[in-house]
């Protein structure tokens, strides 16, 4: 509890509920139920983003592919349900579309050794381009209601997808947690050189990495498309950045190795927070990139100190243990 | 060479009849190249069940290479390994591992943020309840004493070894090598070290033990081999050979004395020129000592004592210092590389790749670094650039084809030249070599120390560190001797002598601190 | 010196990459072949190179900029605002570029006082630059600056500000002989970067620094400073890229240069430098901007589509990458084997 206090989640949670009651000092429609589900509701896109980057990022990598990728889902889901698919065949095509461009990130840097930056940066155009190459750049409208309708959805008065969302969290967390492969993410993050010497599967760790991350922007771009109902050209654009803000802001650190599913998933719920938050104070949207800018910032500024401060802590503990061991001799 | 002889009657004693097993591993023939260079140049290696075999070399000399190889990290270019008399192909750790060779590394593999269990844990495909009840008699055995569930970033160096070593023992290794593994050991954890490899040879497991100390080789090895310049140039049952042998192997030109020279006679000291007045940070306390012209100040202790730690208080890289440093008679509170170096004042760092040298680029361009003030104005002239590199190339003896050749392609030796050819680019009048002769080769090794009798000759006061206690007494007019972050002796004359050196470093003679 | 040498590097390879090029387009189109039309091809990548130039320094000492993208759209904005408050359009653009510095100064700050991730950084400022864009004219208004039309400065949010004077929009197409204004500026920033990288104590700086920097603290670099500089001259270069645009254009808009990141970056890493850092030369970029500028030029002229463009541009990123990669990874074997080779004689 206390580890848990101190830690990354608490602090973003903490900032989350402050920025909640702050608006309400001045709009208390926000406390309404509808509300709350709504800030919920419209963040999940970014959340299911945000964890297969947090996949990435574990292992020290970065992939800035996947808002492309999930605009490329939602496309292949958009226009195989217009040509009559079922609803599970196109939600497949659209998933296995994720997972191919996740594989062609994960061969290249893998394989190719190119540098992931530099690899999904190319792979990021590549999606965008076909995207509109496949629907001749004009949006897919008219979908089926089929897809439409799980968004209308409700359990206890809590739409479908939330609930979703929170059992694929619960699910990601538990796998991080338990599941020992997937302890393999921060392992490599942590020492990449150590996990390849103690006979971690370095590579095939970072294939499913980055097909992973291509498997969440689909599964984004499925309840994406289910929400809105129609899919834009520019659809989930900026989100890879977005989903690199959230984590970090979550507490996945960029250095690797460190970091929880519900950390990555908070980050995303501020991000998009923050924007909601915005419209209840009324002020215009155009200040949202500029707030999320400047608490990114902020929380990485703060981050930094606190590092710095555990840091010295460590060092000293360090050489006063070491100072013990040694008084032993004598 | 006292400590040599007592180790010599040790190892008499436990080397004794002993028979040696059936050969395990072989090692035929091996060739290893990096980026052009030959690294080891066809070296042969055996290791009998039961037996420690010890492998000395110099840093640069290949051994760590041939244990990578053995261990599967880095995979031979020519030439074969044997494991009980079949050829195997070791393509990955994983794949050693799995034939029963397991590498406990210098430098432990730690996973800062995960916890001490999982560290120990992985890439085993034990349930955490299974590994738990594995790993806890093993830790009782070794006397590891740390929680489970900790994150491992909290460990001391002396407990991520006892976890390597624990690593090694779950995957039930037949081969366990040792790479260095008392560098950063005290005495006591030394002992007890040995006396766990003891028990683990009588098991009939194989140990391959890498040191650079030849009082523990003889105390602990029953087979020595001797690796220079990646050849192999001697191996020996150690009741065959001694110390002297090992010496003379590792040197290409036999002497007695580490820096073949009789020792100079002491000048007279100028003005003072470095003074230090109650440094203390949370690594070393209360350190007081003034440097003068012309002078080598040499400053023992073991890896740890906070040598290192001190230096870097001094030119103001640990900002966390605490105390008084005056260069020159000038005291600076703020400190930094760059300020120092203006007031005359160079440190040449222990880590000579992580904070030396700039491996990718021009050699020249590591030799500049700290005057490029110097190449004019406005625009750096190459022409200056090349005369000063030149003059430096000549003056060292640095073997290159041109002053442009890319640093990271030099010997070990030549990289260290060039690197104190950096140092002293910028005119220094106070420099702090922290183990100017680590890891490099016989004749650089001389071409260091003629080198810092020529600066001392100038005028250049010298703090020498070192763990090489020879070269120590032979180059200092002074010693101080640092013991667990406190300086506990100063010795001077007749004082400064192999035995009082020892002692003083493992505190055998100072009063230890509560 | 053997002239040869100069065969073997890589911007030689880019030089002949676009000669190769200029030819295989002039063959499908031969209005490719004439330098004046070649020239006028520029306008339409200026600003890339503007911005890439500079991000190579940065890229050098193993750094990374992406707030550029934001910073071309905050210059613009603030050109068009300062303008339409009545300020000479050359005081408004010394404005915008200042601007550019003072965005640079913010990310060199940051980076080179904490040691967070520059990508992180420049990630969090890439939002902040464009929120403040995009915000920066209801800001005035909320300032009392309502003076400017009933709708208030607000009222540009969304068309941009047009109507800028002449004299400012005509530097982007007038000419010295068939050279435009703009292109010589690049060649101008072009060659006092390259004199800046490769013969002053600071370009000797950025190298050691992405090479090592701790042995750059130790040698007594100063490391601060100097990133902190390459910061300052990559949002001064995005800031010229903004301004470049706003006059192309012919309006200033809070969005302009959104979608560059993608080729800024291309043009850097395909002009030599290595994302890790310690490698890098000004005209590689500019060599390599030329060469995936007049690409896309090319392709667009033989009807291909603007989003098939994007995809060749991004496979070309890619297999450029991997193509080096590999070619080191084989360059290193080959050594290896020759001194293997060599062995019996050694």
């Amino acid at each position: 509890m206390k580890k848990f206090l101190r830690s990354r989640e608490a602090l973003i949670t903490g900032l989350l509920i402050l920025l909640i009651l702050f608006t309400g000092l001045f709009n208390s429609n926000i406390f309404k139920f509808n509300s709350i589900t709504e800030i919920f509701n419209a963040s999940l896109t970014l959340v299911l983003i945000s964890l297969g980057e947090m996949f990435v990022i574990f292992t020290r990598g970065i992939d800035v592919s996947v808002g492309a990728t999930t605009g490329l889902a939602a496309v292949i889901l958009g226009t195989t349900l217009n040509l009559g698919w079922p609803i599970e065949w196109a939600i497949s095509a659209a998933i296995v579309t994720g997972i191919l461009a996740g594989m062609v990130n994960a061969v290249g840097i893998t394989f190719l050794r190119v540098p992931p930056i530099i690899m999904t940066l190319g792979t990021l155009g590549i999606y965008r381009g076909l995207m509109r190459i496949i629907t001749g750049g004009s949006w897919i409208e008219n979908l089926p209601q089929s897809i439409k309708e799980p968004n209308l959805w409700k359990f206890a008065g809590i739409p479908f997808y939330v609930w979703l969302t929170l059992l694929v969290i619960a699910i990601t967390a538990w796998i991080t947690l338990k599941y020992k492969p997937a302890r393999y993410f921060y392992a490599v993050g942590d020492n990449e050189q150590g996990a390849y010497i103690l006979g971690i599967p370095v590579r095939l760790t970072l294939f499913a990495a980055y097909t992973l991350a291509g498997f969440f922007a689909a599964l984004a771009a499925v309840v994406f498309t289910s929400q809105i109902g129609f899919v834009s050209m520019n659809a989930a654009d900026g989100f890879e950045l977005k989903a690199i803000a959230a984590n970090v802001l979550g507490g996945v650190s960029l250095t690797g190795g460190i970091g929880t599913p519900l950390g990555a998933a908070i980050g995303a719920l501020f991000m998009t927070a923050v924007h909601s938050m915005l419209i209840f104070l009324g002020v215009p949207g155009i200040w949202d990139n500029a707030f999320a800018g400047v608490i990114l910032l902020t929380v990485v500024y703060i981050d930094y100190h606190v590092r710095s401060a555990l840091e010295l802590q460590r060092r000293q503990a360090r050489i006063r243990g070491d100072a013990s061991l040694k008084g032993g001799e004598s | 060479m006292r400590i040599w002889e007592n180790a010599m009657k040790s190892a008499d004693s436990a080397n004794a009849n002993k028979p040696p097993g059936n050969v395990m591993l072989e090692l035929r023939n091996v060739w290893k190249v990096f980026a052009g260079v030959p690294v080891l140049k066809g070296i042969n290696f055996t290791l009998a069940e039961g037996e420690i075999h010890a492998l000395l070399g110099g840093n640069g000399s290949g051994k760590s290479t041939t244990m990578k190889i053995i261990s599967g990290a880095y995979q031979l270019d020519d030439g074969e390994i044997r494991l009980y008399g079949k050829p195997v192909k070791l393509d990955s750790p994983k794949v050693a591992h799995d034939a029963g060779i397991y590498m406990v590394p210098q430098e432990p593999h730690v996973f800062p943020h995960l916890s001490v269990l999982e560290n120990l844990g992985i890439g085993l495909d034990f349930s955490p309840a299974e590994l738990r009840t594995r790993v806890e008699p093993l830790l009782e055995s070794l006397g590891f004493h740390a929680d489970l569930e900790e994150e491992a970033a909290f460990l001391s160096i002396a407990q991520q070894q006892l976890l390597e070593i624990v690593r090694g023992l779950l995957r039930n290794a037949r081969v366990l090598i040792f790479d260095e593994p008392t560098s950063a050991l005290t005495f006591r954890e030394t002992e007890q070290l040995f006396e766990r490899m003891r028990r683990l040879a009588a098991q009939g497991i194989g140990l391959i033990f890498i040191s650079h100390r030849l009082g523990e080789v003889m105390e602990i090895a029953d087979r020595v081999s001797v690796l220079r310049d990646g050849v192999m140039v001697l191996d020996e049952p150690v009741g065959n050979i001694t110390p002297h042998d090992l010496v003379r192997a590792m040197l290409p030109e036999s002497s007695d004395n580490v820096t073949g020279e009789e020792k100079r006679e002491r000048l007279e000291p100028g003005e003072v020129v470095l003074e230090v007045e109650n440094l203390h940070s949370e690594a070393f306390s209360d350190a007081s000592f003034k440097l003068r012209a012309g002078e080598v100040l040499g400053l023992a202790g073991l890896v740890g004592s906070g040598r290192t730690e001190l230096s870097e208080a001094i030119v103001g890289i640990d900002k966390h210092a605490h105390g008084l440093v005056k260069i020159g008679g000038t005291a600076l509170n703020n400190r930094s590389p760059s300020i120092c170096q203006q007031h005359g004042l160079v440190y040449v760092p222990e880590d000579r790749h992580a904070h030396g040298i700039f491996l990718d680029l021009p050699s020249v361009y590591t030799i500049t670094a700290g005057i490029l003030d110097r190449l004019g104005k406005w625009f750096l002239s190459s022409e200056a650039e090349r005369s000063i590199g030149e003059r430096f190339v000549d003056a060292m003896n640095i073997k290159l084809t041109s002053i442009w050749q890319i640093a990271g392609t030099l010997s070990g030796g030549n990289q260290q030249k060039v690197v104190l050819a950096k140092a002293l680019a910028g005119e220094p009048r106070v420099v702090i070599l922290d183990e100017p002769t680590r890891g490099i080769d016989a004749s650089a090794r001389q071409d260091v120390y003629r080198l810092i009798r020529e600066l001392t000759r100038q005028g250049v006061a010298i703090l020498l560190i070192s763990s090489e206690l020879e070269e120590v007494v032979d180059l200092s007019d002074r010693v101080l001797v640092m013991y667990r972050g406190r300086l506990t002796e100063e010795l001077t004359g007749d004082d400064i002598n192999l035995e009082r050196v020892t002692e003083a470093s493992f505190g055998l003679t100072a009063e230890v601190p509560a | 010196m053997n002239w040869t040498r100069y065969l073997r590097t890589w911007e030689f390879a880019l030089v002949v990459l676009l000669v190769v090029e200029i030819l295989i387009l002039g063959m499908i189109n031969p209005t490719f072949l004439n330098a004046e039309n070649l020239l006028y091809a520029t306008l339409d990548f200026t600003h890339i190179l503007f911005a890439a130039l500079p991000l190579t320094l940065v890229i050098i000492t193993a750094g990374i900029d992406i707030s550029s993208v934001s910073v071309m759209g905050l210059a613009s904005i603030t050109l068009g605002l300062a303008w339409v408050a009545g300020i000479n359009i050359f005081v408004a653009l010394a404005i915008a570029l200042l601007v550019g510095i003072i965005a640079g100064l913010f990310n060199g700050f940051f980076v080179a006082k904490t040691d967070v991730n520059p990508l992180v950084i420049t990630l969090g400022t890439l939002f902040m630059f464009a929120g403040i864009a995009q915000g920066m004219p209801a800001l005035l208004d909320l300032l009392g600056f309502k003076a400017y039309g009933s709708a208030g400065l607000a009222a540009y949010q969304y068309e941009g500000i047009t109507g800028l004077p002449d004299s400012f929009i005509g530097l982007s197409e007038a000419t010295v002989w068939i050279i435009p204004y703009p292109f010589i500026a690049v060649l101008i920033f072009a060659v006092i970067l390259s004199l800046l990288l490769h013969k002053t104590r600071f370009g000797r700086y950025l190298y050691l620094i992405g090479v090592n920097p701790k042995a750059a603290v130790y040698s007594g670099v100063p490391v601060q400073k100097t990133l902190i500089w390459a910061y300052v001259l990559s949002g001064f270069g995005a800031a010229l890229a903004g301004s470049y645009l706003t006059a192309y254009f012919t309006s200033a808009r809070a969005d302009l240069g959104g979608d560059a990141l993608l080729p800024i970056i291309t043009a850097v890493v395909l002009g030599g430098a290595d994302i890790l850092g310690g490698s890098g030369t000004i005209w590689g970029t500019l060599l390599a901007g030329l060469v995936l500028g007049f690409l896309r030029q090319g392709l667009l002229a033989i009807g291909v589509t603007n989003d098939l463009i994007q995809v060749v541009m991004g496979a070309v990123l890619v297999t450029a990458m991997a193509v080096k990669q590999l070619m080191n990874v084989y360059g290193e074997y080959r050594l290896n084997r020759k001194a293997l080779a060599n062995k019996e004689r050694g």
